[in-house]
């Protein structure tokens, strides 16, 4: 189908385009736009773990801070103390994030919708404040900050984060490496169950799915997706800090979410990296940018309740609705959270 | 199913209670319904037939007694566990994934009966899945819908696609919930044919409002009245009785 082939090809366009990104940005802007870019797709891996259970369980959680922290401090704490490198770090920091999201999720997962919410937000409350006043361990709002470890060495080739292109395509691999597995999972029997709990959790009980135990492991993953997102932001920036857990950080990344299409694999990616972007460009020369943030957020949710991607497929939609089977589901489809058909939503946004 | 006997008895309930504050929804109520018949349960409105439903599927907790299908105990499992062991059931409000295709529909309920949740494996590989999907979708006549979203089906195919929802289990016991409510007489009429048929290889219990259709297809029916079990018997001996009457007409309120 031909929908289907533009979209195959916008993603590999999209992937050739980022792995592009540090011969070609020197020639047209500032390196330092390398490292936005290498910030986006860490970020965006926050912005994908709201995805994962707003968009295929159908949970709104505005706590992910708290495991993104977890990460932080796990790939942190393991260097310093433990003179991890960088996969270790990253390791260690993921699989700390998916214990906290183990403890965190075997309550929260048993509520729904607003009492989901709030208790995602009460969690993040709580192990913010720790960390806060855990000042000899964390160094509570300043952080703690380490020297990059180095991520490989063979023989005379060693690879430093220190230098800016190493730096950014580790941070794509190992971002692109989660995307990939990401859409797995979501195309698989479990990516099944995920949706059929979205669509309608009292039908996916009666059809014999356990509903908790699925919200719970798409609770861990989403806690690994996070935590993955801090362990990175970590080594890119060589320190921790306690202020990242606060949930202000887990409230933007549902904004980028939302604006890039909760459902779709790729959106929030798109989210996140228009909204950074826009802070990028508008902030410096208004202090406000909050606002157009704001009002592109509305006007996202009003217009276009299933974000960029929603709008990607609609586009394709258009484009090729006399040729191929069309389906209907797009058109009628209004609710944000009712992206349908997970098993093509790879190709979408891309 | 060791009992498979034209005797045995499909579904098994031994004083049934449950209260809802001073409301006391089923009040004791025992019965065994026999296999390899059609038994509907009827009653007005607040009788306690969706209240017995929600009890044997194990959506509410019972307070007080027991629930046997094909006897095994099933009282106080969750209702995953429940339909896990054979017993499925049809909501009073049609109850599929909106949001999703007729063959998605039936693929999640086929995986789940399957107890596949492979997080790795594409869904697009397992072929006996998709074999069995396409003949429950054409067995529930819905085999031209096959890739329409269910948010986009008629009234009457979502009653249909509701009930491959159930049938995806391969379910002993199955509970429909008022499966004709709100349709027109065409798809009345196709509903019911769908019905008798699954009836001839699966146990069926269903509710139903429209006598027409419950003096029609079923074996044998059960009267409730006020959470408790107050006729039983033949459509015949059903459609006499004086104190079913009472129980429909009698209370100004009920009359309808």
């Amino acid at each position: 189908m031909t929908a289907k082939i533009i979209s195959r090809a916008a993603l590999i366009l999209t992937f050739v385009a980022l792995a592009a990104v540090p011969m070609v940005v020197p020639m047209l802007s500032s390196p330092f736009w390398i490292d936005i870019i290498a910030e986006i797709l860490i970020w965006s891996l926050l912005a994908a773990s709201v995805n994962l259970l707003l968009g295929y369980v159908g949970l709104l959680s505005f706590g992910q801070a708290l495991y993104f922290g977890v990460g932080m401090y796990g790939a942190a704490l393991s260097v310093i103390h433990w003179g991890a490198g960088f996969w270790g770090g990253l390791a260690i920091g993921i699989v700390a994030a998916m214990l906290m999201a183990a403890v965190a999720g075997s309550v929260a997962v048993r509520l729904t919708w607003h009492y989901f919410a709030i208790i995602t937000v009460v969690f993040s409350l709580i192990l913010y404040f720790a960390a806060m006043s855990a000042k000899p361990l964390t160094g509570g709002d300043d952080g703690i900050s380490f020297s990059a470890p180095q991520i490989f060495s063979l023989g005379d080739l060693k690879l430093s984060l220190a230098d800016q292109s190493v730096q950014y395509y580790t941070i794509l691999l190992v971002v692109a490496g989660i995307y990939a597995l990401f859409s797995i999972v979501v195309r698989s029997p479990l990516g099944v169950r995920f949706v059929a709990v979205r669509e309608n959790n009292r039908r996916a009980a009666l059809i014999g799915i356990n509903v908790y135990l699925t919200r719970y492991v798409a609770f861990i993953l989403a806690g690994a997706l996070a935590g993955a997102s801090g362990a990175l932001f970590a080594f890119f920036g060589r320190y921790a800090s306690a202020s990242y857990m606060f949930y202000h950080v887990s409230g933007e990344a549902v904004v980028w979410a939302i604006v890039g299409g909760a459902g779709s694999l790729l959106g929030p990616l798109f989210g996140t990296g228009l909204l950074i972007v826009l802070r990028e460009i508008i902030s410096a020369y208004w202090e406000h940018y909050l606002f157009v943030v704001g009002a592109l957020t509305i006007l996202v949710v009003m217009f276009a309740p299933r974000g960029l991607a929603g709008l990607w497929s609609d586009a394709l939609q258009l484009l090729f609705v006399s040729k191929g089977t069309a389906r209907s589901d797009n058109l009628v489809d209004t609710e944000a959270r009712a992206q349908p058909k997970p098993a093509t939503n790879v190709t979408r946004g891309g | 199913m060791l009992d498979d006997g034209s005797n045995s008895v499909a579904l098994s309930v031994n004083g049934l209670t449950r209260r809802f504050g001073g409301l006391v929804a089923v009040d004791d109520i025992s019965f065994d319904l026999p296999a390899g018949r059609l038994n509907a349960i009827i009653g007005p409105n607040g009788a306690g037939k969706t209240t017995l439903f929600n009890l044997i599927t194990g959506e509410i907790r019972p307070d007080a007694g027991r629930v046997e299908v094909h006897g095994q105990n099933i009282t106080g499992l969750k209702p995953y566990q429940i339909v896990r062991r054979g017993v499925s059931r049809t909501l009073q409000i049609k109850s599929v994934f909106t949001g999703l295709t007729v063959a998605e529909n039936v693929r999640a309920a086929v995986m789940a009966h399957e107890g596949v949740a492979s997080p790795f494996r594409p869904v697009a590989s397992y072929g006996a899945v998709k074999q069995r999907v396409d003949n429950l979708v054409e067995q529930i006549g819905l085999a031209k819908h096959l890739n329409t979203q269910a948010s986009a089906l008629s009234y009457g195919d979502i009653a249909l696609l509701e009930i491959a929802l159930a049938l995806a289990n391969q379910p002993k016991l199955l509970l429909l919930d008022e499966p004709v409510c709100g349709m027109g007489p065409q798809e009345t009429e196709q509903t019911v044919e769908t019905i008798r048929a699954i009836s001839k290889s699966v146990d069926v219990v269903l509710i139903e409002h429209d006598m027409e259709v419950v003096f029609a297809i079923a074996d044998e029916i059960i009267v409730m009245a006020q959470g408790a079990l107050l006729a039983r018997g033949t459509p015949a001996a059903i459609s006499s009785s004086a104190e079913v009457q009472e129980a429909y007409l009698g209370a100004p309120e009920e009359a309808d």
